[in-house]
């Protein structure tokens, strides 16, 4: 540490600052590295090195176990002619256009609710979150229950109030997307809605009351206080979602099997099938490398919209 | 005249808005309602008329079923040993680096800090393949190593304790070092306990998305002996169709140390999702 009490003294100690120079340097490199060692050493195993191999078996056939074949660029081509890969592609971005201000916009209503301050408000924010205690599984299974046809809890409720149709809210795609999204919806808002209420909490009480004093209603103190100071947070949880949408995997995987046919299976859900049902782990591999492209485009369009720089060149 | 108009609009406002809330309260819990008590209906009882559900008799027979015939004990231990491991590994490696990365100055800093960065953007789901093939070559798989090792180097928490590290004054760090601190001392007596809200922000972060996990367990772990609960419930319920009682027993079982731990620890878990959601 270059701090200016031992600069003094190192001053003092005038003939041998040069060598307490050095032995210092390396002291301080040394200790950083063993500060460092336990984290970089499974960050290395487990996060850079898969990464770096990963990019060596997109350019191979082969399985596991198996001696693999390099084939150069063969299996980037083939995604190309896979219908079934745009198929997956274009789920999962039709999943996360409609997920993401589906689910930001429920956050925000719940945020909404939870600070207006009415009775109960605590038992209304646990009622809210709760469901994102829950593991994917077990969230799957209640909605499975809830939705199944002839025996479910929804088409049961309905036929009581007089709809006589047996809905098969899993077997029909629109439904089963539908049911997806319903399902994440239930799910995740809870944790948008948290990130919401911090940012609606942060919003200085000064602002409503000259607001007040100005003759706005409460349309209008929403519209132009509440909107653009929760601006950050927003593209924030809207970002953050997006991303999650684009590893959508457990939901269809469970309540639909992706089904029916292919028509609601995800990018994720064909890496999985291709590289651990197929055992084609070249190809797997190369197509979780488009995945990670995606999400990088993703992350860097988030820091961009987040940056300081870019937030007072809106204002 | 004016003024009566514009309080009953208001009252009309109020009511609105408390049974738009409620109503939308009511609609959320229903689903986690409907397990909990159709957990403790009789095997075969209807649970799809809303009148009859909540009519006895309740029993607990199909948690005793579930007892008997799944091993919901084994994976219960086998998720909170992963998530409790991977949370407190976590924490202690992330803080160590975010302390060096935060106060010491070292060649190559600047690289370091980028290359951890970049893993903020690194899905697990890109790197399954390759990821799967490493553990298999070590004969890892079905193992705890397999299932805990992968989550452990998290750059989000290195990431959140470096910035609030940056935050702690220059002063202090002197104080200790007068006090005849080394790095390792000024790092444990001061930047830990000063850190103490963030760091249980953080763990509260991890643990949640560790005991959620499902994709990597799923290949990690294809023994039931070795399961986590999310990867263990659809393989004990998928020959449950029309018997829904079971089912949601073994789901109330699953969820009650989650919900047990946010019902406790309620404040803390909303304000550690709210710092590292919008730190990360």
């Amino acid at each position: 540490m270059n701090s200016s009490s031992e600069r003094i003294t190192m001053d003092v100690k005038n003939s041998r600052k040069f060598s307490q120079n050095q032995i210092h340097e390396m002291r301080e490199n040394l200790s950083a590295w063993v500060f460092l060692l336990p984290f970089l050493l499974f960050y290395t195993m487990f996060t850079l090195y898969p990464i770096i191999k990963g990019f060596f078996i997109s350019f191979t056939s082969g399985s596991f176990g198996i001696e693999s074949k390099f084939v150069g660029v063969a299996n980037y081509i083939r995604m190309f002619q896979d219908e079934k890969f745009w198929e997956a592609l274009w789920n999962t971005i039709g999943f996360v256009i409609v997920s993401s201000p589906v689910i930001a916009l429920f956050g925000l209503l719940m945020a909404l609710i939870v600070n207006a301050g009415l009775k109960g408000t605590t038992v209304l924010r646990s009622i809210f979150f709760m469901p994102y205690m829950l593991a994917i599984s077990v969230m799957v299974s209640i909605w499975k229950f809830i939705l199944q046809p002839y025996t479910g809890l929804l088409n049961s409720v309905l036929h009581q109030f007089g709809v006589e149709k047996e809905i098969f809210w899993l077997a029909e795609t629109n439904l089963a997307w539908t049911s997806i999204l319903l399902a994440t919806l239930w799910w995740t808002v809870g944790f948008n809605m948290i990130l919401i209420l911090a940012g609606l909490q942060d919003i200085p009480g000064e602002l409503y009351e000259a607001s007040n004093i100005d003759g706005a209603n409460g349309w209008q103190a929403f519209w132009y206080i509440t909107l653009p100071s929760l601006r950050k947070v927003l593209v924030l949880i809207m970002t953050l979602q997006s991303i999650a949408s684009f590893k959508l995997f457990g939901q269809p995987w469970l309540l639909t099997g992706g089904g029916p046919g292919t028509s609601t299976r995800p990018l994720v859900q064909y890496i999985y099938e291709t590289g651990f049902k197929q055992w084609d782990t070249g190809y797997s591999a190369s197509l979780s490398y488009v995945l990670f492209a995606v999400i990088i485009i993703f992350s860097v369009i988030q820091n961009k919209l987040l940056s300081p720089r870019s937030r007072t060149a809106k204002k | 005249m004016d003024q009566v108009r514009k309080v009953s609009r208001m009252d009309l406002n109020k009511t609105l808005i408390y049974g738009v809330s409620y109503l939308l309260a009511l609609l959320w819990l229903l689903p986690l309602l409907w397990m909990i008590i159709t957990a403790f209906k009789t095997e075969g009882s209807v649970v799809t008329v809303l009148s009859e559900l909540i009519k006895p008799p309740f029993s607990l027979s199909s948690f005793i079923k579930v007892n008997r015939t799944a091993m919901m004990g084994q994976w219960t231990i086998n998720s909170f040993l992963v998530a409790i491991i991977q949370t407190s590994s976590t924490i202690i490696f992330s803080s160590l680096a975010a302390y060096a990365i935060s106060q010491i100055k070292f060649k190559g800093k600047t690289l370091v800090f980028a290359v951890i960065m970049a893993g903020l953007m690194v899905p697990v789901e890109s790197t399954i393949v390759p990821l799967f093939q490493m553990l298999v070559d070590f004969g890892w798989i079905n193992t705890y190593k397999a299932l805990i090792f992968p989550g452990i180097a998290m750059p989000l928490g290195v990431f959140v304790l470096k910035q609030f590290y940056d935050g702690i004054p220059r002063e202090l760090v002197e104080a200790g070092r007068i006090d005849g601190l080394n790095v390792f001392g000024t790092w444990w007596h001061i930047f830990v306990p000063l850190s103490k809200t963030a760091t249980a922000s953080i763990g509260i972060f991890i643990f949640i998305q560790s005991w959620n996990n499902f994709l990597w367990p799923l290949l990690a772990a294809s023994e039931s002996k070795m399961m986590t609960l999310p990867v263990a419930i659809p393989t004990f319920q998928s020959s449950f169709t029309t018997d829904f009682t079971v089912p949601m027993a073994a789901n109330l079982l699953a969820s009650l140390p989650a919900l047990l731990v946010f019902i406790l620890l309620q404040k803390n878990i909303v304000k550690g999702i709210a710092m590292t959601g919008i730190k990360g």
